[in-house]
């Protein structure tokens, strides 16, 4: 059976300038894996590439099996689903109707919801803890239940891949908990999620895979505990840190006070 | 402000209003409906005029207010009317006797002249293409009023009268050959716009996002584009530059039907051929046997409404 996404040996950027050189990344079915790194290192980049938009990329990128290039934005948005870190909605929507969107390349464009639409929609937000919203106006929302409204238009996209950039900034402590176990269901349903994040410490007990890219490069790629360590993150950050394992699985990553 | 509820019984009370100002606007004028002829030659062009102009500008409003993601955005945010009103305002100036399709003609082909200009002009550059093409259509808004106003500055004053009475709007059709003409806009242009209404609610969610969910954004956004372009164009060209329809009738039906253009753009159309009919009804009720400008009543009506709900919204 083939990955669901294969990056190999691939450079991106924006105009002349490449933002990234021959990265290389292979995640498997419920795999999730987290790019960190400092700000303007790529990550968000890197997500664009494989949405092939914005940026231009050389090398392969494959989404189960299907080679990026060679997708229509229908055929891929049928494969991969996008939350960006912000987002306006232009139009007043209610949650139900926000989430609803996600069905568009699964339909024709003026075509009513289907009962199958509906049926889906509300299983994804059942799965976000959003369906006691489904009447409320989107813009009504608070930040956190915005960013789970937007996972459940995500969802109803039916991907094999889920994109997150930065899913847990500006969320509170709970809400990022929340955010994390929900991903983390989502993962062990068969879900594989490739997200960007500085949440590093709380994230590191979710992740199967990390990729660390800075300098133009990814420097390490692998399980968090073969990633997470002092002396690389502390040169990739360029600021001493302390980086320690906490007994629930989790890794502390603390600034060194000297 | 309450959550929009589902269309429900607006339906039928658009259905009623649009039957009801219809024949209103074929009953309305100084001679009864015995007069059969003047029901048939002046009064049905006019209303059908009313029909097809009120739901262009409606429909092409809620296009742009999805493209440019800013529900303030209207036909006109185009340049749409500067571009009509210059090319209108040209031959009328050039003292050539020509007939009044003639003038609709030119005037269309102005709007469209003016949304060409304003679609090149957003071409290049950074940032969103929704900011570049507001900023491009506001400057041609502004060169295009500044010459208008420079031919005016140099007409003789009966010319400065017919292009000061064309700004104002008139539904005064003389047959129906000027309804039959719009119509080669408004059907290929509502036929591109109605098709794409789920493409409008996720070109409102933003070049991304769009994209991420399957839309081709920069095709779809042409082919809106040239559509509203048409559906506008066509009808300032027709009717003159008639304010409001565009801006306020997707306003108020997005507060009834919500923000889902798959009923939005077919509520307002409706809505905005019911605005028109009523306007154009008033306008010739007020002072009859004289009839008001189109374009002053809806402005005078629609101004003061607008405001009264963006005031009772509490959103500004």
């Amino acid at each position: 059976m083939p990955e669901i996404l294969e990056v190999s040996d691939v450079s991106l950027g924006y105009g002349g300038d490449a933002v990234l050189r021959e990265v290389d990344l292979s995640l498997d079915r419920g795999d999730i894996c987290g790019i960190i790194g400092p700000n303007g290192a790529g990550k968000t980049s890197l997500i664009k590439a494989i949405l092939d938009l914005d940026v231009w990329w050389d090398g392969n990128i494959s989404i189960s099996g299907k080679a990026n290039d060679t997708l229509s934005r229908t055929e891929r948005a049928r494969l991969v689903s996008y939350v960006p870190q912000s987002y306006s909605q232009g139009a007043e929507l209610t949650v139900e109707e926000s989430v609803l969107l996600g069905r568009y390349p699964h339909r024709r464009s003026w075509s009513r919801d289907s009962g199958e639409d509906l049926e889906i929609a509300a299983r994804c937000m059942r799965a976000t803890d959003t369906w006691r919203l489904r009447s409320r106006l989107y813009t009504r929302l608070s930040g956190g239940e915005k960013r789970l409204v937007l996972i459940a238009s995500a969802l109803a996209q039916q991907p094999v891949l889920l994109l997150l950039d930065e899913p847990a900034a500006a969320l509170d402590f709970r809400h990022q908990v929340e955010l994390w176990l929900l991903l983390n269901r989502l993962a062990s349903e068969g879900l594989t999620i490739l997200l960007s994040t500085h949440e590093i410490g709380i994230a590191s007990g979710f992740l199967t895979k990390i990729m660390v890219l800075a300098e133009s490069r990814c420097v390490a790629s692998g399980r968090p505990d073969q990633v997470l360590r002092s002396d690389l993150l502390s040169e990739v950050f360029g600021l001493g840190l302390s980086v320690e394992k906490h007994s629930g699985g989790s890794y502390v990553v603390l600034p060194r006070m000297e | 402000m309450a959550e929009p509820q589902g269309p429900g019984i607006l339906w039928p009370v658009l259905g009623a209003f649009l039957v009801g100002g219809f024949l209103l606007s074929l009953a309305v004028g100084p001679m009864g409906l015995s007069e059969g002829w003047v029901v048939m030659r002046l009064r049905l062009p006019r209303a059908l005029l009313a029909v097809l102009a009120g739901s262009s500008l409606a429909a092409s409003g809620c296009v742009l207010q999805s493209i440019l993601r800013n529900e303030l955005a209207t036909p006109y945010t185009l340049g749409i009317s500067a571009g009509a009103a210059l090319a209108a305002g040209a031959l009328i100036v050039s003292n050539l006797v020509v007939s009044s399709l003639a003038l609709v003609a030119t005037g269309t082909l102005g709007a469209l002249v003016a949304v060409a200009v304003v679609y090149l002009l957003a071409r290049r550059g950074s940032g969103s293409a929704g900011v570049r093409l507001l900023l491009a259509g506001i400057t041609v808004n502004l060169v295009g009023a500044s010459i208008l106003m420079l031919f005016e500055y140099f007409s003789p004053a009966s010319r400065l009268v017919e292009i000061v009475r064309w700004l104002m709007g008139s539904l005064a059709a003389v047959d129906t050959t000027v309804p039959v003409f719009l119509l080669l806009f408004v059907v290929p242009g509502m036929a591109i716009v109605l098709a794409n209404t789920g493409t409008l609610n996720q070109l409102a969610s933003g070049e991304t996002v769009a994209a991420s969910r399957g839309v081709t954004v920069g095709r779809k956004r042409n082919v809106l584009l040239i559509a509203s372009a048409l559906l506008a164009g066509g009808s300032v060209g027709a009717i003159g530059p008639v304010g409001f329809v565009g801006l306020v009738v997707p306003h108020i039906m997005r507060k009834l039907v919500g923000g889902d253009y798959r009923r939005l753009v077919p509520a307002s159309a409706v809505a905005g051929m019911v605005a028109l009919l009523l306007a154009d009804s008033i306008a010739r009720i007020v002072i009859s046997p004289a009839e008001l400008p189109i374009g002053v009543v809806m402005s005078l009506v629609g101004g003061p409404f607008f405001l009264f709900l963006l005031l009772r919204s509490g959103r500004y």
